[in-house]
């Protein structure tokens, strides 16, 4: 009962930060490139209330219009590594044999590699922007999707019903397709689920090491960038808010991730 | 049986440099200009036609890029990673120069996250239901969502501008005035930065595979018959700590990848801070030298992990399953 | 020793035993037999004071003046150190996969009752010896060893420790004939010279015949008859029991 409570909050709390980000441009009490000189760096008061950064923009308008790009990155970038990884780890475990062999040697060297690395490099190589960063990440990020897909598959393909399925003749797309993924859904839900946490991660990271989104686009990861020479002359609220807003998100994906992994406590009510 | 584990073991750490130095290669394949200059990079103008001749036939410069990959890895192999574009130093030695920083950090926060969570692990692992159990679950959530760079920025504010007691930035020189404890108190923030932001983590795995291991048979049976609890103790955290190793394996790439951004933020001058000034500046041979020895630092850490699970599961050294 | 008095059991909402009475009485040879399922095992679980958590039970167990149900952790916890070695069906599984043999014969025997290593190292050589074990095994990992041979280092940690009470679960169902006797000899001497009270669980009436003074038929999570093992065999009450001794001859 506490725990379910518990997820209730967690779920709100992910759904508020996606509809503050969502409407941000409603929201937003300033727009979010409006420099102001003569109003920089001014401490959270009832104008600004989160105060302004080095060119005195509205650092709330920032935030919201920032998670907005910080979210569509990660929601990109997840949807291209759960394809791939899908696929990968589809062929993988059904058809096993030398092929899965093969693809899981090479996974296991590939998850050896940091994925920061390459993104840091080909970012840089391409000049990429918002979107090859979305790209990249999500380049990266299928590894673990796959190899959860692929021990599902193992795992159902030794199924009685899937067995039947083989026997009674039923087509090898409709098996993968309404046997095998149909009953990996859950499993592969909460790893999408932390790979979103992971991707906003790598955003963040990214950006704040001046390589992922360009600046003059906000995002909470850029805010961040800025923010570490802002902290040196005391001005603190420019970088609390965006990593606090991060943190509440990783936080509140991470919960509602374990709450899935464990199935008693899955739903909210009842 | 131990030559053809390591064997094995060996080979996959192969690969994973093999794959390595292939987008290393890449990078100077799509770097902008000349290859030979891209290697040679700042003291390319000054080179005369003779040296560039030398450089092409080193490289193979003029043959297929196949030949071109095998002479570079040749080069690489035996250490000559080209020239720094803007420092205008060999690869090697300003690498040489950062390696002892990274190791150093890396190794702290290894042990200290080791050390501490196998404590932490233990003690909620062995005890289900407990206040420490419960406490450790939601913690270890809490803690490995905070961005570590971002804690830092925070301990930056709080220990080096409010307070002033620990330096924000730099790696701090054993040689200069301050001596060693110059370097610790530079080794501080970024270390705790990333030991905060990682113990609880893998404590937790830890005690979810002991809680697992302890609803064993074996341990009813010792139970039962009166075994001491300490050795009951002793035997499911060794049991235990095999999937944690392997989780510790798992995610050491993450963790490198994690200390380059604190290596940043506190300017610390190791190899990871050093990749990003490459990217930063597109100092091509410098960021091609510093992916290798990340890579290499990557293989070896593997490598000594699975010792470690060699050494603590007999079923991979007696190689038997009944 | 022990009795049992309306015992119940139920996991998850599903009754394994019912209103079990029964005694276990100080310096027998008391054996329980029944048909497979029929919760055995879990009654020496209940026993011990080391039923799962989720299990239910109503009823008592008196071992001596306390009522196990009602015993806390530490109180059971000291009781089991103290009297009782329990011989667990499932030997393979019994020992921990990763630790040498020696260590954990130590652990189970002469670290126990608080002998050196020297002490047990003597003692224990002997036990194995006379179990056909060869002193080698202590080098040797649990998964090195046959069922049987880890069987018999149960068997061989019992006799070390001569508890008070001793509880085999079928602990003769990976051995040969030749061994089985072995045991049995071993384990009525243990029982004439030493006292000990032992409660053995099993499927096979030679051996009840030729070791146990009582006997309890189980079906079904029911206790179908109880008594002195000459009677029950040349007078048989429950249908079960017949079917039972007559699959015997
Ligand atoms: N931990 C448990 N959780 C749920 N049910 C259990 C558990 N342990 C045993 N059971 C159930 O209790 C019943 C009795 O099991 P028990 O092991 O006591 O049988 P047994 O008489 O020892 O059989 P056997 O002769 O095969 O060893 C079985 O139906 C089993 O499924
Ligand atoms: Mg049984």
């Amino acid at each position: 009962m506490k725990l379910r409570k518990a997820l209730l909050f967690w779920y709100s709390l992910l759904g508020l930060i996606v509809l503050l980000t969502v409407f941000s441009t409603i929201l937003a009490p300033y727009s979010p490139n409006d420099m102001n000189m003569d109003e920089i760096y001014s401490a959270p008061s009832s104008d600004h209330w989160l105060g302004t950064d080095h060119l005195g923009r509205d650092v709330f308008s920032r935030l919201l219009e920032g998670g907005k790009v910080t979210l569509v990155v990660a929601s990109g970038s997840v949807i291209l590594s759960l394809f791939i990884g899908v696929v990968y780890g589809g062929i993988s475990g059904y058809f096993g044999g030398v092929i899965d062999t093969v693809m899981m040697r090479l996974l296991e060297a590939l998850i050896t590699i940091p994925a920061l690395i390459i993104i840091l490099v080909f970012q840089v190589i391409i000049q990429g922007g918002m979107w090859s960063m979305a790209l990249l990440i999500g380049l990266t990020g299928w590894l673990v999707t796959a190899r959860i897909v692929r021990s599902e598959f193992i795992r159902l393909k030794e199924e009685e019903f899937v067995k039947m399925a083989n026997m009674l003749g039923t087509p090898v797309w409709n098996i993968l397709w309404s046997h095998l993924l149909r009953n990996s859904i859950p499993a592969i839900f909460v790893v999408t689920l932390f790979n979103f946490a992971a991707a906003i991660f790598m955003e963040v990271s990214l950006s704040f090491l001046g390589i992922g989104i360009p600046p003059a686009i906000p995002s909470w990861g850029n805010m961040l960038y800025y923010a570490q020479n802002d902290i040196l002359i005391g001005a603190w609220w420019i970088g609390l808010f965006p990593g606090i807003m991060i943190f509440l998100t990783i936080l509140a994906i991470n919960f509602i991730g374990e709450a899935w992994k464990n199935p008693e406590r899955r739903r909210v009510n009842d | 049986m131990i030559g053809k584990w390591i064997g094995k073991r060996m080979v996959m750490g192969l690969i994973v440099l093999f794959i390595v130095s292939f987008l290393s290669f890449f990078i100077m394949q799509v770097a902008p200009g000349d290859p030979a200059i891209a290697f040679y990079g700042g003291n390319a103008q000054t080179l005369t036609a003779a040296e560039i001749e030398r450089i092409t036939r080193a490289y193979a410069l003029d043959r297929p890029v196949a030949e071109q990959y095998v002479a570079w890895l040749g080069e690489t192999v035996k250490g000559n990673l080209g020239i720094s574009y803007k420092e205008g130093r060999p690869v090697f030695e300003i690498i040489m120069e950062r390696l002892p920083n990274t190791v150093l950090l890396f190794s702290v926060t290894m042990f200290c996250i080791v050390i501490g969570s196998l404590w932490l692990g233990t003690v909620a692992g062995m005890r289900a239901n407990s206040i420490w159990d419960r406490g450790l679950s939601t913690i270890s959530i809490a803690t490995s969502s905070i961005p570590p760079f971002w804690l830092g920025i925070l301990f930056i504010y709080v220990f080096a501008v409010s307070l002033g007691i620990l330096p924000s930035s730099g790696s701090g020189d054993v040689g200069g005035n301050g001596g060693m404890v110059d370097k610790i108190r530079h080794l501080i923030m970024p270390a705790s930065v990333m030991i905060v932001t990682h113990v609880g983590i893998y404590a937790r795995f830890l005690q979810e595979s002991i809680k697992r291991e302890n609803g064993q048979y074996y341990v009813k049976v010792a139970r039962a018959n009166g075994v001491l609890e300490r050795s009951i103790r002793n035997g499911i955290v060794r049991n235990a700590s095999i999937p944690y190793l392997n989780y510790i394996a798992m995610t050491i790439p993450s963790f490198f990848g994690g200390s380059i951004i604190v290596e940043s933020l506190f300017a610390w001058s190791g190899i990871g801070q050093l990749t990003v000034k490459a990217v930063v500046t597109k100092d091509f041979p410098l960021l091609m030298g510093s992916i290798m020895v990340t890579g290499v630092l990557v293989v070896i850490t593997l490598f000594i992990v699975d010792l470690i699970m060699y050494a603590i599961d007999p079923k991979l050294r007696k190689g038997g399953i009944r | 020793m022990i009795e049992v008095r309306d015992l119940s059991i139920h996991i998850q909402g599903k009754h394994i035993t019912h209103h079990m009475d029964f005694t276990i009485p100080r310096g027998n040879i008391t054996s329980l037999i029944g048909e497979s399922g029929s919760g055995k095992s879990l009654t020496v679980s209940a026993l011990l004071g080391m039923l799962p958590d989720d299990a239910k039970v109503s009823g008592s167990i008196m071992y001596e003046d306390r009522n196990v149900l009602d015993a806390s952790d530490q109180e059971m916890e000291n009781v089991r150190k103290q009297d009782i070695f329990t011989i667990f069906q499932d030997a393979s599984n019994s020992f921990n996969p990763s630790v040498k043999m020696g260590r954990q014969l130590y652990a189970f025997s002469g670290e126990r009752v608080g002998d050196s290593l020297q002490v047990f190292n003597e003692k224990m050589h002997v036990i194995l010896d006379k179990l056909g074990l060869g002193w080698e095994v202590v080098e040797q990992y649990p998964f090195q060893l046959s069922g049987g041979m880890l069987q018999r280092c149960m068997i061989a940690c019992a006799f070390y420790v001569e508890p008070a009470l001793l509880i085999a679960d079928e602990p003769t169902s990976a051995l040969d004939m030749v061994l089985q006797k072995e045991f049995i000899q071993l384990l009525i001497r243990l029982n004439e010279e030493k006292g000990t009270t032992i409660f053995l669980i099993t499927h096979d009436l030679d051996i009840v015949a030729e070791a146990a003074h009582e006997m309890i038929v189980m079906q079904q999570g029911r206790i179908v008859e109880t008594g002195k093992v000459e009677t029950i065999f040349s007078h048989p009450q429950h249908a079960y029991t017949k079917r039972l001794l007559e699959s015997r001859f």
